[in-house]
C-alpha cells in the first residue's frame, strides 16, 4: 500500500501526482517512535483514499482520535470524512473478532484498511504466534475486501506500529522481525533536526522490492499543521547524507 | 485453485518451486526428490497428508476462504488462504521463532493439494466461517 502513502507524501511537493493505480500492493507497516506523526499520516492516507471515488475507508484504532489532525494534506471535506468509518476495538480479543467476522459485514467493501497503534494490541498477548495471527488476519481481511471490491482495484492495508527507542527489549526486535515478514513494504518516521516549536521528521519509504527507497521531510508546526517536502533523490545517494541512515544504500 | 498471491510472504524460491511442482504434476514427473531437497522430512509428511485427503478448503457465501488440515495426530489446524499462516506449534516454533524452516508440513500440504487439485471442499455459512477463524486462536497447545 505504498502508493497511497506516496501520494500523501507527494502532495506538498512539485513532484506531481503519483500514479493512480490501485493494483494489489504489498501491505505497508508505518513505523515510528511516540509522537512521530503516524496517526496524522494514517489519517491523511484515509482522506486521500476517500477522495478517490472508490469504496469507504475502514480506520481501526483503540480509541477515538483526540482531534482531527489539522490540514494534513488532502482537503478535509465533509464528503471525504463521511467515507471514513472509524471503529474502536477496545481489546485484542475484540480486534480479532472484528477481523474474523469482517466478511459478515454488508455494504460496499472498504478500499483501504487502516490500523493505528498495533503495539497496543500486541502488549496484551505478546506470544509470537498471536502476533503472527493478528498480522496474518489483517492481511486476510484486506485480501477478502479486495476480492469483494473486484479485480484490478483491491483493498490496501496500512498498519502503524510504535517502535521503541534504541536498545529496546529483544522481544520487540523479534516481534518486529516477525511483522516485517507479513508487511514487506515499510515506512519509517525518524526524528530529524527541528526548528523552534517545530517537530521535524524524515519519512523513508521502502516499497518492498517494488522500487527504490524514497524520502521526505515531514514537519509539524506548533499548531499541528503538517507540511511535507520531498527529500531530493540525488541527496539520498551521496555522502551529503551522513551517518544517520545505516544500511540499505546501493 | 490459484496459489496464494499478493503479499510476499513466501520467499521467491519457494514460489518458483511450487509452480515447478504444478508443471511436474501435469507431466507426471516425480515430485518427491525435489520437495525433499528443499523441505526435508516435512515433504514426505506433507505428501502423506495430501494422499490421505486431509486438506479441506472451507468457503462461505461471502467468498472468504480458509484451509483446514487434519494433522496426523488427529488435530485440525487452520491455514489462512491469503497468506502464510498455520496454527500448528511447528509453525510457531520453527518458522516464526527460529526461522529455520520455510513452511510447516500443513502449509506445504495446502500448497501441494492446490497443485495436485486434491483439496476437499466444504461450504459453510458466513457465521460458521467467523467461528472457524475465531476458534483458531485458542488452538495453541
Amino acid at each position: 500500500m505504498a502508493e497511497t502513502l506516496r501520494r500523501v507524501l507527494n502532495l506538498g511537493s512539485a513532484a506531481g501526482p503519483g500514479k493512480n493505480t490501485a493494483e494489489a500492493e504489498p501491505p505497508l507497516l508505518l513505523l515510528g517512535g511516540p509522537g512521530s506523526g503516524k496517526t496524522a499520516l494514517l489519517f491523511a492516507a484515509a482522506l486521500e483514499a476517500a477522495g478517490e471515488g472508490r469504496g469507504p475507508v475502514l480506520f481501526l484504532t483503540r480509541r477515538p482520535l483526540q482531534s482531527l489532525p489539522r490540514r494534513t494534506g488532502p482537503a478535509l471535506e465533509p464528503l471525504r470524512l463521511q467515507k471514513i468509518r472509524f471503529q474502536y476495538p477496545p481489546s485484542t480479543r475484540e480486534l480479532l473478532r472484528l477481523l474474523c467476522s469482517a466478511h459478515e459485514a454488508r455494504g460496499p467493501a472498504p478500499s483501504l484498511l487502516l490500523l493505528d497503534g498495533l503495539e497496543e494490541y500486541l502488549v496484551e498477548d505478546p506470544g509470537s504466534q498471536e502476533a503472527a495471527y493478528l498480522a496474518a488476519l489483517l492481511l486476510d481481511t484486506a485480501v477478502h475486501f479486495s476480492h469483494r471490491v473486484g479485480p484490478g482495484r483491491g483493498c490496501g492495508l496500512i498498519v502503524a506500529l510504535q517502535t521503541q527507542e534504541e536498545g529496546g527489549a529483544s522481544g520487540n526486535a523479534l516481534q518486529l522481525a516477525l511483522l516485517q515478514r507479513y508487511f514487506p513494504a515499510q515506512c519509517w518516521l525518524q526524528p530529524d533536526a527541528a526548528g523552534p516549536g517545530q517537530c521535524c521528521l524524515r519519512a523513508s519509504l521502502e516499497p518492498g522490492g517494488l522500487g527504490p527507497r524514497e524520502e521526505w521531510w515531514v514537519t509539524f508546526q506548533p499548531d499541528g499543521e503538517m507540511t511535507i517536502t520531498r527529500w531530493p533523490t540525488q541527496l539520498v545517494d551521496t555522502s551529503l547524507h551522513k551517518g544517520s541512515s545505516s544500511g540499505g544504500q546501493p | 485453485m490459484a496459489a496464494p498471491t499478493g503479499p510476499l510472504t513466501l520467499p521467491a524460491v519457494v514460489e518458483e518451486l511450487l509452480s515447478e511442482m504444478a508443471a511436474a504434476v501435469r507431466d507426471g514427473a516425480p515430485l518427491l526428490p525435489r520437495l525433499k531437497f528443499v523441505f526435508g522430512s516435512s515433504a514426505v509428511q506433507a505428501l502423506d497428508l495430501v494422499d490421505r485427503q486431509s486438506v479441506t478448503l472451507i468457503s462461505s457465501p461471502s467468498g472468504r476462504r480458509v484451509y483446514q488440515v487434519l494433522g496426523s495426530s488427529g488435530r485440525t489446524y487452520t491455514c489462512l488462504a491469503s497468506c502464510h499462516y498455520c496454527s500448528c506449534p511447528a509453525f510457531a516454533f520453527s518458522v516464526l521463532r527460529k526461522g529455520d524452516s520455510l513452511l510447516c508440513k500443513h502449509l506445504l500440504a495446502v500448497y501441494l493439494s492446490q497443485v495436485t487439485r486434491t483439496c476437499q471442499q466444504l461450504s459453510v455459512s458466513d457465521k460458521q466461517l467467523t467461528d472457524i477463524l475465531s476458534a483458531e486462536k485458542t488452538q495453541e497447545a
